[in-house]
């Protein structure tokens, strides 16, 4: 009797998973095999048939491709920058909001802003804030006599520019994940160890951190996805440049698609793109699960 | 459920019925835009046509119209083409021939300059579109600057020769250099003999190309064969670099248009290469410092050439209607109204009208523009050529190759999407 009723209890729990799964491969797993299809093909918007197969042909001219092999390392550079900065700010101020006893929700209201904002305006009011001439942000510097800077007319500047629009962008997407996760640590483990006689420091280390791991990893994981796919605060704000400064990658397989309407080559990238963040996430899981 | 779905289904195709009569058209942000649907009550009022203007950024414009083209059937009536889509549009037959609808209304398409029929009318000899306003490029300066006398004996005594309006390009490169200077003696340069735009891939390489033409140099021979690695392109991308470096402000290598134009309309420099919409809008008190201060003229040698034109799909749902609205936005009433709003005419006899000219004296200058001005490279991968020649020039600007490299790169490039179109 319990058997069929668990039985038909996980049948009930499939029947009502169904549509959901199906939706899923609706959405995901149809476009991912299209993608794979369509990177086999000669396909172009000017030609949009999969009449002429060419095999690995476009894999392999991608590799030829000294564009795509810049895109790649100039996102490797942003990605490492944008996830560790991030990390380290958004660890540290929800630390502190951690602490906070009182106007928890008026913190938050100000942090959550920049997230709420669409990336497009984010880059149009960086762009104006940025003007070397007319913005407001080398006004402020001239005003304590620094400056004037060159943030996206200089091939390095404009490279720590996106960065920092970047972190002030997204950073509150950190902080609010793993201020959440501070909030449900037991309170047990940090009584015992201040018996012990350990210090903040020591709890923060040997408390906090093994505590926390399951939740900075996956923090880490989402927002190392999000970061390979940057494309609109480059797109606004320096298109690629200067030179090929900012050149990311998701950037350049838009303009494979778009503008030189090559969807076979751009699907082929797209999907090595797809390949190198499946080892990426496959390795930095592991990685931090051995790490005890 | 399934009532509400069909009810919902029902209303829908209702509403379809009521609304047959209804154009959708896709323009980019820009005056002339405005100007048209200022215009547009009259020909609702005319045809009973209802117009729907989606407004969009440039930047979004090609990624919005593709999928609609390639569509069976689309959600444009009527579009607006860039010159540089010309090439891939033709060549993808997403546009429907003028010429029996041209022939049967006797619509005159021989008052348009021949150099815009070239650029976004005739392809091969069909009439895939008609040229609705030009964006040719030439040069602002403070005519102010020019004429003060002070300014003119000092220019004579540096350089030897009269401070005139440029006639030739080495007499605007000293210009440029004269004119940048110190004016608060802090030890660095305020105001500038030059504002560039030199954000990747369109600004840079549109503005280039006038350095390129002004140097003589060209994109290619008769015969399609590329001629970016000639000396005369070398030196126009080393006059760019230096104006950009030496007198233009800080971050011109980052400037999109609008950004540029800001710091000319600011007051902030004697010169800006650029559309010559942007002459309106000097003139404009809410967006301009220097009004009455500008003047414009065409680039020694003639600069570059650039227009959209009207076209209808061939995904378009009702093409009939779409050629009624051409032919009244195109008619010399509604182009010359256009003309008069301050907008950018593509007619001979508009350019020729008398209470246009009176209102605007400088329309002479503009159709010098048009006369002198040169085309840039149209086929069918034109779009891919700009991000080539864009990121090269990009790349030449900041350093990180020489100016013979970067030509020689995009020489290459160029021929090889040439190639690949049977160019060559």
């Amino acid at each position: 009797m319990a058997a069929t009723l668990a039985a038909r209890d996980r049948r009930f729990g499939q029947l009502m998973a169904a549509p959901g799964l199906a939706a899923l491969l609706l959405v995901i797993v149809f476009p991912i095999l299209f993608t794979l299809y369509t990177s086999a093909f000669d396909f172009t918007l000017i030609n949009p048939r999969h009449d002429t197969f060419v095999g690995f042909a476009h894999y392999a001219r991608a590799f030829g491709l000294a564009e795509f092999g810049n895109a790649l390392l100039v996102t490797l550079w942003f990605v490492v920058a944008v996830v560790v900065l991030e990390f380290a700010v958004g660890f540290l101020v929800a630390l502190m909001l951690n602490a906070v006893e009182r106007g928890k929700a008026v913190y938050y209201a100000i942090l959550l802003c920049p997230l709420l904002i669409n990336p497009v305006v984010v880059g149009l009011i960086w762009r104006m804030f940025l003007h070397p001439e007319l913005g407001i942000a080398n006004y402020v510097l001239g005003l304590v006599g620094l400056g004037p800077v060159n943030w996206l007319g200089d091939p390095r500047n404009a490279f720590w520019t996106l960065v920092v629009v970047d972190i002030w962008h997204q950073v509150s997407f950190m902080i609010v994940l793993l201020l959440a996760g501070l909030a449900s640590l037991p309170k047990e483990p940090y009584e015992a160890a201040r018996m012990e006689g350990a210090g903040t420091l020591a709890c923060f280390w040997h408390v906090t951190l093994p505590l926390m791991r399951p939740v900075i990893l996956v923090t880490l994981l989402i927002r190392l996805i999000f970061a390979v796919r940057t494309y609109d605060l480059v797109y606004i704000m320096t298109r690629g440049g200067p030179g090929q400064a900012t050149d990311l990658v998701s950037y350049f397989i838009y303009r494979q698609a778009f503008v030189g309407l090559n969807i076979g080559q751009a699907s082929a990238l797209a999907v090595l793109l797809l390949l190198i963040v499946l080892v990426l996430t496959a390795w930095l899981y592991r990685h931090m699960r051995s790490l005890v | 459920m399934r009532k509400l779905l069909l009810g919902t289904t029902i209303l829908g195709l209702g509403f379809g019925a009521a609304e047959a009569q209804t154009l959708n058209i896709l323009m980019e942000s820009v005056p002339d835009t405005r100007f048209v649907e200022e215009l547009l009550p009259e020909f609702e009022a005319a045809t009973g046509i209802d117009v729907e203007l989606e407004v969009v950024n440039y930047a979004e414009m090609h990624t919005k119209l593709v999928p609609q083209l390639v569509s069976p059937t689309g959600s444009y009536d009527v579009i607006v083409v860039d010159f540089y889509w010309v090439g891939e549009f033709a060549k993808a037959g997403w546009l429907q021939p003028l010429d029996e609808r041209i022939a049967a209304d006797g619509f005159d398409t021989s008052v348009y300059f021949d150099s815009l029929q070239d650029l976004v009318g005739q392809v091969d000899g069909e009439q895939l579109m008609l040229p609705f306003y030009n964006y040719a490029m030439g040069l602002t300066y403070r005519h102010d600057l020019l004429e003060d006398p002070a300014e003119q004996a000092a220019f004579k005594e540096k350089y030897g020769i009269e401070l005139r309006v440029p006639e030739t390009w080495d007499e605007y490169l000293q210009q440029v250099e004269f004119f940048t200077r110190d004016t608060d003696g802090d030890g660095k340069n305020d105001f500038f003999g030059v504002v560039n735009q030199g954000l990747r891939p369109d600004p840079i390489a549109m503005e280039w190309s006038n350095y390129l033409f002004a140097n003589g140099g060209r994109f290619h021979d008769e015969s399609w064969q590329p001629m970016l690695d000639s000396p005369e392109a070398v030196k126009a991308v080393e006059d760019y670099k230096r104006n950009l470096e030496e007198f233009g402000p800080l971050g011109a290598a980052s400037f999109g248009f609008d950004e540029a134009f800001n710091v000319a309309a600011q007051g902030k420099a004697y010169s800006y290469l650029t559309y010559n919409m942007f002459r309106t809008a000097y003139d404009d008190p809410s967006q301009s410092a220097v009004v009455d201060k500008m003047e414009i003229v065409a680039v020694p040698n003639g600069g570059l050439n650039g227009a959209w034109g009207w076209a209808i799909p061939n995904s378009s749902p009702d093409p009939d209607a779409a050629w009624t609205f051409l032919k009244w936005v195109e008619s010399p009433e509604i182009a010359k109204k256009r003309a008069m709003l301050g907008g950018s005419p593509t007619r001979k006899d508009v350019f020729a009208d008398e209470e246009v000219l009176a209102k605007y004296p400088y329309y002479p200058a503009l159709e010098n523009l048009l006369a002198t001005s040169h085309n840039f490279p149209v086929f069918t991968y034109t779009p891919q050529f700009v991000e080539v020649l864009g990121r090269e020039l990009s790349l030449a600007v900041t350093g990180e190759k020489t100016a013979e490299e970067a030509m020689q790169t995009a020489n290459a490039e160029l021929e090889a999407l040439l190639k690949q179109d049977g160019k060559l």
